[in-house]
């Protein structure tokens, strides 16, 4: 059976696909790859469905190799890439041969990189996704994230590698990411003052940030909101707790909370947050579903014709 | 009354603004079940809380106007007309406990706190049949509800670090069983040795929103015969 050999699984390595969907009742979290353009230029690149599952690596760290031949692309966060100690590119089809190392240090920028091995990771699909919920054990491989001497199987590949570079490249954000964001929740039963207040003033991506959501830090948002009744959360809902610092909830957030949120940030600019590293100076803003529709559209159009 | 509003930029959330009570919840389950017929495909994932239905869409598969227009329709609901309705039609599911102070670390300070003896606290809390409002905030976790009001207790000032899996809490008018190991702020007042969620193959729990749920006393040997450990 054709295997990838995870000698060193760095600290917070999971697999993951597109995510699980239906789940939520459940109290699953949908999970899945936190930069999902990383995940869709690795597919693209070896021909992947978009359903086929990568390692998600944080600060990518990682050493492996395969057990017979194969094709592998790393997308995602900057990582520096030596195959058997030789630099390589990201972003590009590689052959590694059997017993080749695959070896993945942190770059200087970003968080999420993905190690995409042609014919998938083929650790059983659950509830429909291969994505990891580590907390919940569910998914991925026996439920839980890497540990070295893990040995996945992978699947056989089906299509041809792509000759071009997919490249959706990641971008290194700049002094400030946007957070747009579209108002509902407890928007209108916050105090005004405290919506005030996320907008007109920056924060900043504290340590308290990983698969499950980035808590931020800047000025004490009161919303005035005592006691809530539990809730669905969504994907970029922005989660104020009693200590008054904003959280933005993630793929692994809980299902169901019951702090106030005053609203939830656009797929586009979680995407970027996601990969912020601490320190990164944030900013909120208002942006209505119409205009996030026109954010998303732009965006999907740049990925198709980069991806072409 | 009710409102309906977004959910983010692919969600819709629906809000009726008052007291959670069984009917309200059965209303939010059927037009769960009819969004899941009509937004089909669309439809990424949908969730009943104590008051809210949320609906999430795939990416690009929300038609705003039309979405709400049918939502805003559909929470025009029969069901609501009977607020008196609290009856409990939902599956009924039995839970084992196990009450007792080794299992418990707050039963004998509540049957102090309320003046009355332990086994009355066990004769009310196993002598309610609960309805399940929401799922919580693990799977598995379901708050049921009404606790009897001689039973009620504010939460503790300092949550607990670690509460196993399978304790049996109180906080306020609601009761729930603790599916996992988790910090909680919970009165322990027993032990469940049932798993509430099972991960593996095909995960699933054993409570479910709209479930009627009893609690019914075991004994230590019961107890290990279910496989809890003491």
């Amino acid at each position: 059976m054709r295997q990838l050999v995870i000698h060193q699984s760095g600290p917070a390595a999971s697999i993951q696909d597109s995510g699980r969907t239906g789940c939520l009742q459940l109290g699953l979290p949908p999970s899945g790859a936190m930069d999902v353009n990383g995940l869709a230029s690795g597919q693209y690149l070896l021909g992947h469905s978009a359903d086929e599952a990568a390692i998600e690596m944080a600060y990518g760290n990682l050493l492996a190799s395969p057990t017979e031949p194969c094709q592998i692309a790393v997308t995602g966060a900057t990582v520096d890439l030596r195959i058997d100690g030789i630099s390589a590119r990201m972003h590009t089809v590689l052959r590694v041969e059997a017993g080749q190392e695959i070896h993945i240090t942190p770059g200087a920028t970003g968080i999420y990189s993905y190690l995409h091995v042609g014919g998938g990771i083929d650790t059983p699909e659950i509830l429909g996704s291969r994505s990891t919920s580590a907390r919940e054990g569910v998914g991925g491989f026996d439920g839980r994230r890497l540990m070295n001497g893990d040995r996945l199987p992978l699947g056989k590949p089906t299509q041809l590698p792509s000759s071009r570079n997919g490249d959706l490249t990641y971008i290194p954000p700049g002094d400030l990411i946007r957070l747009r964001f579209v108002p509902g929740f407890q928007y209108a039963s916050m105090q005004p003052d405290a919506t005030a207040a996320l907008c007109e003033n920056d924060f900043v991506v504290t340590p308290k940030a990983n698969r499950m959501g980035v808590q931020l830090e800047g000025s004490r948002i009161d919303t005035g909101i005592e006691t809530l009744l539990s809730e669905a959360t969504t994907h970029g809902a922005i989660q104020i707790p009693p200590g008054g610092h904003p959280i933005v909830l993630l793929n692994d957030r809980q299902a169901v909370g019951g702090y106030p949120k005053p609203g939830a940030v656009i797929r586009s600019d979680c995407r970027r947050l996601a990969q912020a590293r601490p320190g990164q100076r944030v900013r909120f803003s208002l942006c209505s579903p119409q205009e996030a529709d026109r954010i998303s559209w732009l965006e999907q159009h740049y990925q198709d014709t980069r991806l072409l | 009354m009710f409102e309906v509003g977004p959910a983010g930029e692919d969600g819709l959330r629906l809000v009726f603004l008052e007291a959670p009570h069984p009917a309200l919840t059965r209303c939010l389950l059927r037009i769960q079940s009819e969004a899941e017929g009509y937004f089909g495909e669309n439809l990424a994932d949908s969730v009943v809380g104590y008051t809210t239905l949320t609906l999430l869409f795939h990416p690009f598969r929300l038609e705003r106007d039309r979405a709400e227009a049918w939502l805003t329709e559909q929470a025009d609901c029969p069901a609501l007309a009977d607020p008196d309705d609290d009856s409990l039609t939902g599956t009924l599911v039995t839970l084992p406990v196990l009450y007792h102070p080794s299992v418990a670390p707050d039963l004998e300070w509540l049957a102090d706190q309320k003046d009355i003896s332990v086994d009355q606290i066990i004769a009310l809390h196993a002598g309610t049949t609960y309805f399940a409002y929401a799922t919580g905030f693990a799977p598995g976790f379901c708050y049921l509800g009404d606790l009897p009001a001689e039973l009620a207790t504010p939460r503790l000032a300092n949550p607990r670090k670690a509460v196993p899996a399978g304790a049996v809490g109180l906080a306020d008018r609601q009761t729930a069983v603790y599916p996992g190991i988790s910090p909680g702020g919970w009165r322990l007042i027993g032990s469940c040795p049932r798993p509430l969620f099972q991960s593996g193959d095909h995960p699933t729990a054993c409570l479910a929103v709209g479930n009627s749920v009893r609690f019914e006393p075991i004994t230590t040997q019961e107890y290990r015969n279910f496989g809890g450990e003491l």
